[in-house]
């Protein structure tokens, strides 16, 4: 009985699956593998190493004479299901250039001491990149039985063995191995060697951290600070050390931010910028840093540092998304002031946009109406993404105050923000300004209900003013493609598009182009076979990029009975287009070319249906093909295509 | 319109339009140049972002010319283990900037040694991404790196751990994540207008366990023309071939026995639903695949379903989110389909826009700048490639795993556990 295939074989043994595995090639398993295999079981299965490979048909590859390719792929195998007895087989192979990764990739996975002693063992007796690729498989293992062996090849004369011990060391993570590189960094004097040992220290230190040891942790980042280290090595303890001391680091992390180095101040930013972050955060630790990191701003501020201060503002926005404290969102609010240079104020504006809430509404508000353009877009930017019902109230009430200057921003900050807020523009569709009326036409493209899309009907079709007609068509478009009731918003503008103007009915059918659905379909079959050529233009123009299958039929009509005549080729190839691109049932699909080649007068037009039925291939087209063989002018092209079509749908025969 | 990237404005975009202004009148800074925020087209060279590509293959290519799009990068050196490809990048290099400056190297250690260069590149195979990250970031430079970013479990969360310690700037590349159209798709899904989500779905093309094999031996060309040693880096040693050294693209894709397109595209579009979810950390049980489903599950009881077929024809790497209020499935067509036109709000498709991934080296370097983090940050990453690791895991045990997120362990399943990591072939580590 054959065992079932298993994904991870099936790539292996087949070249189709995985190009690099051509058929002439072995691969990874060959005729010897199994030879080997039948040679020393007496029970074995017949097959080649795999995942179902017993452990003992695996070590059965590794003592016979199997080429290096099996033993290789057999270590693979042994790393999943490898025991302790693998051990004696695979430990040969650490002293062998071409097979010793292999051999750890089992040793790193074999559970229990057995794997671990044969990695120690070998470290005493390897040099080189052999040794360095066992001391690496030590340290993933977390071989804390090897910290001794580790130690000594800190100071190993192979700088690549000093390296990876002490790397190692740093994995293993012990206080014993933290105090061993700690005393290797405070006497070593090279920096090549220096190096390697802090960037060991710091792992070391973060893992010490993470498992709760941070006062070990900062005892260790502080030697690695102390040492002549690179900046990155001091930046990243720095970063440790502030991250481990909490809210006892701040006065650090204050001091790195000032710091001349652009690595050690650029290290400060991105810890300011996460430290105390997230849900489960420290909440008062979290204040503690937005009020450091505040004060830095002030500071920045009112020295030569406005750059710094810009950056900062973003670092608190950051740490503030969705809802600042409030001392944060007092103190922004306060920087949005016209006193301020305006780099501050844009970055105060900014920053409130994303960390601010109901209560600095205000500031902005007044900012939006500010002379300097930019200030102003700024701040309206900022007012329409802030969270929350009560910035909609805030702005709802203003309304009602405010002047024909202010009114503008208001109405527009109604429209970004998305309120809920007809009933109070409606009224200002008839106000004097005539900024007023553009503004509110708009805000209700993304407002309005279905219930009064007639006012932007109107305003499209009938505008007072040309800005103001031009507002109404893009608002129209916008309140009608967003309506839940598709039909029900097809309907009104079909209804309306009765009494428009000639003009206004193009406008409308644009409109309902977008919005799509039974009713527009209807409206532009109307409007196709209405007799009136602007509206044939449009209908057939719009119908010639519909979304939907459901255009087809009206098309076929118009491009074979448009009382006119002037748009039936554009017509066709709409329904030429559909047939090409649509996702259709074969014998739909077949039917629709069997039409369109007996209502296509031009050769070109026919030429493009054939193509549609050798691109999808069936019984169905190949039926229409062999019809259109018959078709004057159409025979030879036709013939190939049908050739085409059955040699792809019929399989070809075996030889033999 | 942003002149240097054509982009639409964004939440991003508006920042950086808010310092590039907030600069404007300031001194010259100390962490963020204000011309090196483009404030006048010029870009002073002591102003620029100095980077350096490694591995600039096809996909590297097409990074590259979004790199050098942008007027604050100065495009110092180009590693390659390949000479003709060495030769090839630097005369786009100094084609673009004008001059022979470009250095090239061999060893990518050289180039991460230059304390100019401030920002890298990766974009070579999948064998070294993982790795060679991990040894910039403790370079102290910031990294653009192709995905799939890792090869395994424990090298997923030993790369997050790197990035957080060294405090560097890293940007996967998933440019989805600066794509408008994904962007709105996915925060229709985190901002509750779907309703509470139910499902996400990812496009894995294809759910296949792979390995790269050891192809016959063939002499092994001198270093200085094709460097084998270099080229196999971390995985395990096999003879040279030159087939395997021409199939970077997929040479030890997901390391030992797992990976395939589980991990090419999951790094994409898993990504992408790991953002719709909030970008909370991965799912806690992975079945095998059936009938071309792999479900997984999150710890709230969403499910992640990696799924071949029933797509909406939107083009490659399709996403689709389901709510209880509403659905919305996009692809790299750059088009929607939503359950209702309400969730546009009055937008059309073709409005929220899709490519150039421009966008997302773009948001790199703008970070670079601030310190921020990039939308495909270290924790996103993370998050996308551990399920896409264990989903692998599943697929190659064919049966259910369970993954405990407080110890990233798989419950009471050695097999499952001796799958999350690989030992490095020497003398590499990270």
């Amino acid at each position: 009985m054959s065992r079932p295939q298993h994904p991870a074989e099936a790539t292996i043994m087949t070249p189709t699956v995985q190009p690099m595995l051509a058929a002439s090639s072995p691969a990874w398993i060959t005729r010897a593998a199994v030879a080997a295999i039948l040679a020393c079981l007496t029970t074995a299965a017949l097959a080649a190493p795999g995942p179902h490979s017993s452990e003992a048909e695996l070590l059965a590859v590794l003592r016979g004479d199997a080429p290096e390719a099996d033993k290789a792929i057999t270590c693979k195998f042994l790393a999943i299901n490898g025991s302790p007895a693998a051990v004696p087989d695979l430990t040969p192979l650490l002293a062998n250039p071409k097979l010793a990764s292999w051999a750890r990739i089992a040793l790193e996975a074999i559970p229990g001491d057995e794997a671990a002693g044969a990695l120690r063992a070998a470290a005493g007796k390897l040099d080189g990149r052999l040794l360095v690729g066992v001391v690496n498989s030590l340290g993933a293992r977390r071989d804390k039985a090897s910290v001794p062996l580790l130690a000594g090849k800190l100071s190993a004369a192979d700088a690549e063995v000093a390296a990876a011990s002490a790397w190692s060391l740093g994995r293993i993570a012990t206080d014993e191995a933290a105090t061993l590189l700690a005393g290797a960094i405070e006497k070593t004097p090279a920096a090549d060697r220096l190096d390697p040992l802090a960037a060991a220290a710091v792992l070391c230190a973060a893992t010490l951290q993470a498992a709760g040891n941070a006062e070990k942790a900062v005892t260790l980042y502080g030697v690695v600070r102390d040492a002549e280290v690179s900046d990155q090595r001091k930046a990243e303890a720095i970063r440790g050390t502030i991250i481990a001391k909490g809210a006892a680091g701040i006065p650090l992390l204050v001091e790195t931010l000032r710091s001349p180095s652009r690595r050690l101040a650029n290290m400060a930013i991105v810890t300011a910028r996460d430290l105390a972050r997230g849900e489960t955060a420290d909440k008062p630790l979290a204040a503690a840093v937005d009020a450091a990191v505040l004060e830095e701003i002030k500071a920045a501020a009112t020295g030569n540092a406005v750059p710094r201060a810009v950056v900062l503002m973003d670092v608190l926005a950051e740490r503030n998304a969705g809802g600042a404290s409030e001392p944060v969102g007092t103190a922004l609010a306060g920087m949005v002031s016209a006193a301020n240079p305006k780099p501050i104020r844009l970055a105060a504006i900014e920053a409130l946009g994303r960390a601010g809430n109901a209560a600095v509404v205000g500031p902005l508000l007044v900012a939006s109406g500010d002379e300097d353009i930019g200030i102003a877009d700024t701040a309206r930017m900022a007012v329409s993404t802030l969270p929350g019902e009560a910035v909609d109230k805030g702005i709802k009430g203003q309304l009602a105050k405010a002047d024909a200057a202010a009114l503008p921003a208001l109405v527009e900050l109604i429209g970004r923000r998305r309120i809920n807020a007809v009933a109070e523009l409606l009224p200002l569709l008839g106000h004097a300004d005539g900024k007023v009326r553009t503004a509110t036409i708009v805000a209700l493209g993304p407002t309005v209900d279905l219930a009064n899309l007639e006012v932007l009907v109107t305003a499209a079709t009938a505008p007072k003013s040309l800005p103001e007609g031009e507002a109404a068509r893009t608002s129209l478009r916008e309140a009608s493609v967003r309506m839940a009731d598709r039909e029900g918003c097809a309907t009104k503008l079909a209804a309306a598009l009765e009494k428009a103007s000639a003009e206004a009915k193009v406008t409308l059918l644009d409109v309902l182009g977008e919005v799509g659905g039974t009713k527009a379909v209807a409206t532009m079959a109307a409007a196709g076979r209405s007799g009136e050529e602007a509206l044939e233009d449009a209908a057939t123009r719009l119908l010639g990029k519909w979304m939907t299958a459901d255009a087809a039929p009206v098309l076929l009509e118009l491009a074979t009975a448009q009382p006119g005549g002037k748009f039936k080729t554009r017509a066709l190839r709409g329904y030429i287009r559909i047939a090409r691109q649509f996702v259709l049932p074969d014998d739909q699909r077949a039917e629709m070319c069997r039409k369109a080649l007996a209502a296509a007068a031009e050769a070109a037009d026919r030429k493009a249906v054939l193509e549609i039925l050798v691109r999808y291939p069936s019984a169905a087209t190949l039926a229409v093909a062999e019809e259109a063989v018959k078709l004057p002018g159409l025979e030879a092209e036709a013939t190939k295509a049908a050739d085409d079509i059955r040699a792809r749908v019929q399989p070809a025969k075996k030889a033999g | 319109m942003s002149p240097a990237t054509g982009s639409k404005p964004s939440r991003r975009a508006s920042r950086r339009a808010f310092l590039k202004a907030g600069l404007a009148a300031g001194a010259a800074p100390m962490i963020v140049p204000s011309s090196a925020l483009g404030l006048d087209g010029a870009v002073p060279p002591s102003e620029r972002i100095v980077v350096g590509g490694i591995g600039i293959g096809n996909r590297g290519g097409y990074d590259l010319g979004c790199f050098l799009q942008q007027p604050d990068v100065q495009f110092a050196a180009v590693c390659d283990v390949k000479e003709r490809r060495r030769a090839h990048v630097k005369g786009v290099v100094d084609k673009h900037h004008g001059n022979a400056a470009c250095a090239t190297y061999r060893d990518f250690r050289e180039l991460l040694d230059r304390p100019d260069i401030d920002a890298v590149l990766i974009a070579t195979g999948p064998n070294w991404h993982g790795l060679m990250a991990m040894l910039a970031a403790k370079a102290g430079k910031d990294i653009y790196c192709e995905k799939p970013c890792t090869k395994n479990i424990a090298e997923t969360l030993a790369h997050r751990d790197t990035m957080h310690r060294s405090g560097v700037v890293f940007q996967a590349g998933t440019q989805r994540r600066n794509l408008p159209h994904f962007a709105f798709a996915c925060e229709l899904a985190r901002t509750g207008r779907l309703g509470s989500m139910k499902r996400v779905y990812a496009h894995p093309a294809g759910m296949r366990a792979m390995t790269s094999g050891w192809l016959p031996e063939e002499p092994l060309p001198d270093a200085a023309v094709d460097d084998w040693d270099m080229y196999l880096g971390p995985a395990a040693w096999r003879p040279y071939n030159g087939r395997t050294l021409g199939d970077g693209f997929n040479f030890e894709k997901g390391g030992g026995l797992v990976g395939g397109g589980v991990l090419e595209w999951g790094s994409h579009c898993v990504d992408l639903c790991q953002w719709a979810v909030n970008d909370c950390p991965p799912p806690v049980e992975y079945s095998p695949p059936k009938n071309d489903e792999l479900v997984c599950r999150y710890a709230d009881g969403v499910e992640l379903v990696f799924r071949e077929k029933g797509w909406i024809p939107l083009g490659s790497c399709p996403v689709r989110f389901e709510g209880a209020d509403g659905w919305v499935e996009a692809g790299d067509s750059g088009k929607m389909v939503l359950s209702s036109p309400e969730l546009l709000a009055g937008r059309k498709v073709e409005e929220i826009g899709g490519y150039p991934a421009t966008f997302h080296v773009r948001d790199f370097l703008d970070c670079v700048k601030t310190r921020a983090k990039p939308k495909g940050n270290a924790e996103a990453a993370c998050n996308a490639h551990l399920a896409c690791h264990a989903a692998n895991i599943a697929i190659y045990l064919q049966r259910p795993v369970k993954l405990d997120l407080a110890t990233y362990a798989f419950v009471d399943d050695e097999a499952a556990n001796r799958l999350r990591s690989e030992a490095r072939r020497e003398p590499w580590f990270a």
